[in-house]
């Protein structure tokens, strides 16, 4: 079990290397092990991976795993506020918190959970993915329209990829990377990481900007963790049950957990800014899931993700067949198996824990580094993590494409949580409405499980228009003010800059893959159209906003704002720099391949951009080739393309 | 001189003649000991790390360096998407053919060129064909709950019998619908679902009744439900009836024309006995394929590699590289109208 847990621990810090994939290679391990043991060792591992990629999410604004996505939204500008320590605090006991609560669900869930499962068909799956959906809203904070435009586009990137069912391709232009969909760890890693990069060469500085009680911080963010041990409660739920549903992992429970975090705080303005809820939340969730995962994969043999896809077939090569008998006494049944996995998590967990703040003062300290020197080393992370997901190198392009959306959706004020939550939900949504309708024909629409979930979607919808209206009723003086200054940005004139042009963009997008989708037929395209139509209507009224300048507040975001010390145009020839120097690494990574880009442009971009001394240089190009080459190339055995430069020169490079 | 000497010299020359054939056979051989010494063969499986082409191919990976002269080290490395079309595309155009590029593919890529479907860059007959560990079988299986535990009674549904399947080109759609259109069997197929997985819930939820798919997998993931009586197992699509399923009806002994025969040897058992290919990219040198072939074979009989695969529960009834490239051009000979009538069904 420790050696599944530090394998875990590194595994989950590295970007793009995810749980599946390392489980995946340490299967062979456990042929020699008895059930509890490989179980133990395996689980282990699977268990703490959430916990670090937290970690990384936190101090570089890079997913350290798909599923750690959203605790960079609050986790990242916290360590930019210099509160690393007690972002990272509240990450890894909030993910204590959720992990034991899950092992809890886990043994306690086991004997109720088959009927209750069985009771829910597609009908009640497809509307729990359309409750999820409704969480957009709230994603939005005070850009409502915005987050609902946001979140059609990212329910129509989900609609990219080969129809599964009439086998038409959607928006692929003939790629084939493109018919599995675009891939989650490109997306979210692009969407974060890419802005933070631009931001911190913007800025000029260290991560964090402000220097607050370094690590007295982490025994804050604990205290957090127990300050709002309720918010911590509901979401470790959150992240249980929803992950009891096959196909919702903890890359979705996460973000629900988020957005429940910012849907009961009072104060939903200091979301994005750092708020130390919004790191609570996802943090206790992601953990929580695998309990809730594992309860599904247990009970009936059906792995709710890929992890658990995975764990399964290890139940296989132990001889336990997942199902009922998991959960009867000795003789019949494997309930010690069981048990001992509800154990190894608890355990592997609080070893986890007590690991992490042992190191937790060398971890922040990263963040007091200048971020010239982070910069080369972040940007070689980004790559190698989204290549190292699928081995293909169109996914690095992919980080590229979503990084300049990621890019200017955080500097005009987009909610990016929103587009996540749609291209999570989106596959969901509509793998499950076509079988209900295929199933049931209309009569889906009159289960009670149905008519349930939707008084809740209806509820959930309308509570904050009540709560809205009941605030301004007790306050008028604050509704005055608000007026007052709806009429101040009413003042302004007709405009045409970047904000209009971005509007009007996703506007053209829209109508585009309308267009695209005519010949889709009703099978392929009836999604792409109940997401492009309202999508089209709210673009045009967002661009008819931005255009007459009615422009609402600024999303719950503000990555990319230069801040008070750096003059605009200083910022402006800042951004123009680094986004060459991005160009520059990615078209390095193609000619000239990973490992040798890295050694290259690591040193240019040391030596020319940040003009460091050449010891540092040095030591630091060494750092990342050994980095590349010697732990993913040669230790992790990822099959990095050769440069295309060697291709053309016709020089001996294999495949 | 006498007959001694003559026999002696003709001893001598036979001697130094079979010394010279010795010479001469064992020369490639020992070439190839030289090619592959100190060299690294990859397995480049076109699907994700923990999937059954992925267990099978780390399995092998294993145990197959031993059965290759100069015992070259062998990774396993995954290039999943588009059902492993990008795995056997960028092997078919990419990859040196020098025998250290094995790929595997799915099998039902091969009907996919024949039936013209999108996507594939590649001429599948021009592949050099190492074999298949395990030749697939699918059985159909139905709940209890269906009511329908025979195939008569299935015949006799009033009702079309709802089945799960994940979509076109894959197991469980193509077998409902050969099945539908040779044996006339009352099929309702639903399309849509993201696994087997999620078809053994729809059907435990007692929302689809059963579906079609490969015995191996049946036979693992649903045990339990199998042991105690919860599911039957209706109808076996196979060449013959498989060891553990003595009694169960074969569907190509119900076919009653030559057409149905045909189709459903053609849509469904050598499609799914060809699932887990082990291809070379073409003009791969033949003496190298025939080693690796021969190493490929070895390894399926290898003891330990035997060992590994029984406790990871993988069945092992290999089909050699010969007989896989046989398979191979035999589907290429169909009939044009059996092509016709499968490229409707499938669709």
């Amino acid at each position: 079990m420790l050696i599944g847990i530090a394998i875990g621990f590194f595994v989950g810090i590295l970007p793009g290397l995810g749980g599946p994939t390392t489980l995946a290679l340490m299967l062979p391990f456990i042929f020699k092990m008895t059930p509890v043991e490989a179980f133990a060792f395996l689980l282990g591992m699977a268990a703490v991976t959430n916990t670090t990629g937290d970690i990384t999410s936190i101090l570089f604004g890079i997913p350290g795993e798909p599923t750690t996505a959203s605790t960079i939204v609050d986790g990242h500008p916290m360590a930019k506020n210099g509160e690393a320590g007690r972002a990272l605090g509240a990450a890894i006991m909030s993910s204590l918190f959720g992990a034991v609560f899950g092992a809890f669900v886990l043994a306690l869930a086991i004997p109720v959970v088959r009927p209750l499962v069985l009771t829910f068909g597609s009908p009640e799956f497809f509307m729990l993915a359309l409750l999820g959906i409704t969480f957009v809203a709230s994603l939005s904070g005070e850009a409502l329209l915005k987050g609902l435009v946001a979140g059609c586009l990212g329910l129509w990137f989900a609609t990219i990829g080969l129809d599964p069912v009439s086998g038409i391709q959607r928006y692929t232009f003939g790629q084939l990377f493109l018919w599995d969909g675009v891939g989650l760890v490109p997306v979210t890693i692009g969407f974060f990481a890419i802005p933070e990069v631009i931001d911190l060469a913007v800025q000029g500085s260290s991560i964090a900007k402000l220097d607050v009680g370094r690590l007295g911080g982490v025994w804050q963010g604990v205290r957090d963790t127990f300050t709002h041990w309720l918010l911590v409660l509901r979401c470790s739920a959150i992240g249980t049950f929803v992950a009891i549903i096959p196909g919702m992992g903890a890359a979705t429970t996460q973000w629900l957990a988020y957005a429940h975090a910012v849907q009961s705080s009072p104060n939903r303005e200091r979301f994005g800014r750092g708020a130390v809820e919004g790191v609570l939340g996802p943090g206790a969730a992601n953990n929580s899931t695998l309990g809730g995962s594992l309860v599904t994969t247990i009970a009936f043999g059906v792995p709710a993700s890929v992890t658990m896809a995975i764990l399964m077939g290890a139940f296989l090569i132990q001889g336990l067949v997942p199902g009922p008998s998991m959960l009867m006494p000795a003789p019949k049944g494997h309930l010690a198996v069981t048990f001992s996995m509800v154990w190894t998590i608890v355990i592997s967990n609080i070893i986890t824990v007590a690991f992490c703040f042992l190191f937790l003062r060398q971890l922040v300290r990263i963040t007091q580094v200048r971020g010239a020197l982070l910069i080369p080393f972040i940007l070689m992370l980004i790559a190698v993590g989204a290549f190292a997901e699928k081995n293909v190198f169109e996914d690095v392009l992919v980080v590229l494409a979503f990084g300049v959306l990621g890019w200017v959706m955080a500097r005009l004020g987009w909610p990016r949580p929103a587009l996540l939550l749609g291209l999570v939900l989106g596959p969901l949504a509509e793998n499950k409405l076509f079988l209900s309708t295929d199933n049931y024909g209309l009569g889906w629409l009159v289960r009670p499980g149905v008519l349930i979930l939707f008084a809740v979607i209806v509820g959930g919808l309308l509570a904050p228009f009540v709560s809205e209206a009941r605030r301004r009723a007790r306050s008028p003086a604050a509704a005055a003010v608000e007026q007052e200054a709806r009429r101040q940005r009413e003042l302004r004139g007709l405009q045409f800059d970047g904000t209009t042009a971005f509007s009007a963009l996703i506007v053209v997008l829209f109508g585009w893959a309308l267009w695209q989708s005519r010949h889709f037929g009703v099978r392929a395209g009836l999604f792409p159209w109940a997401v492009g139509f309202p999508g089209l209507a709210l673009g045009i009224v967002q661009f008819a906003r931005d255009f007459t300048g009615h422009r609402s507040g600024a999303a719950p975001e503000s990555v990319g704002d230069a801040g008070p010390d750096v003059p605009p145009d200083v910022a402006r020839r800042r951004s123009i720099e680094i986004c060459a120097w991005i160009a520059g690494f990615w078209v390095a990574f193609w000619l000239l391949g990973f490992s040798l880009a890295t050694l290259v442009m690591t040193l240019l971009y040391l030596k020319l951009a940040a003009r460091e001394r050449w010891v540092l240089s040095i030591l630091l190009c060494v750092f990342s080739v050994a980095f590349v080459y010697g732990l993913f190339e040669k230790a992790l055995g990822v099959p990095f393309p050769p440069g295309q430069l060697f291709v053309w020169l016709g020089m001996d490079v294999g495949l | 001189m006498s007959s001694p000497g003559r026999a002696t010299i003709a001893i001598a020359l036979l001697g130094a003649l079979g010394l010279l054939a010795a010479l001469a056979w064992t020369i490639p051989a020992h070439a190839q000991a030289r090619f592959f010494e100190g060299k690294t063969i990859r397995i480049i499986v076109g699907f994700s790390a923990g999937g059954g082409f992925d267990t099978y191919s780390r399995a092998i990976g294993r145990h197959l360096s031993r059965h290759i002269p100069g015992n070259p080290a062998i990774i396993v490395e995954n290039m999943p998407g588009a059902a492993s079309l990008i795995a056997a595309n960028q092997v078919y155009r990419v990859a040196k053919p020098d025998g250290l590029t094995i790929v595997n593919f799915h099998g039902n890529q091969v009907i996919g060129q024949l039936l013209g479907r999108e996507g594939i860059d590649f001429d599948v007959r021009k592949f050099q064909w190492v074999g298949v560990p395990m030749r697939d079988s699918t059985v159909c299986a139905l709940t209890r709950a269906s009511g329908i535990t025979s195939l008569d009674q299935w015949m006799a549904a009033k009702t079309p019998v709802k089945l799960g399947g994940i979509g076109p080109g894959d197991t469980t759609h193509d077998v409902a619908r050969v099945l539908q259109t040779a044996l006339g069997l009352p099929i309702q197929l639903v399309r849509g679902y993201k696994g087997t997985a999620d078809i053994r819930l729809a059907a435990e939820a007692g929302e689809v009744a059963g579906g079609c798919w490969q015995w191996e997998s049946v036979k693992s993931t649903w045990r339990k439900a199998l042991e105690a009586g919860d599911i039957t197992i209706v109808l076996q699509i196979a060449s013959k009836p498989l060891p553990d399923l003595p009694n169960v009806p074969l569907a190509s002994k119900l076919a009653r024309t030559e057409e149905a025969r045909q189709l459903i040897n053609a849509g469904i058992i050598v499609p799914t006995a060809m699932s887990r290919l082990y291809a070379l990219p073409p003009g791969t040198p033949a003496d190298r394929v025939q080693l690796l072939r021969t190493a490929f074979r070895e390894t399926l009989r290898d003891s330990e590699f035997k060992a590994d695969a029984a406790r990871a529960k993988l069945d092992v009834d290999p089909i050699g590289g010969e007989e896989l490239e046989h398979l191979v051009q035999e589907l290429f000979k169909l009939d044009s109208a059996i092509v016709m009538k499968l490229k409707g069904v499938l669709r």
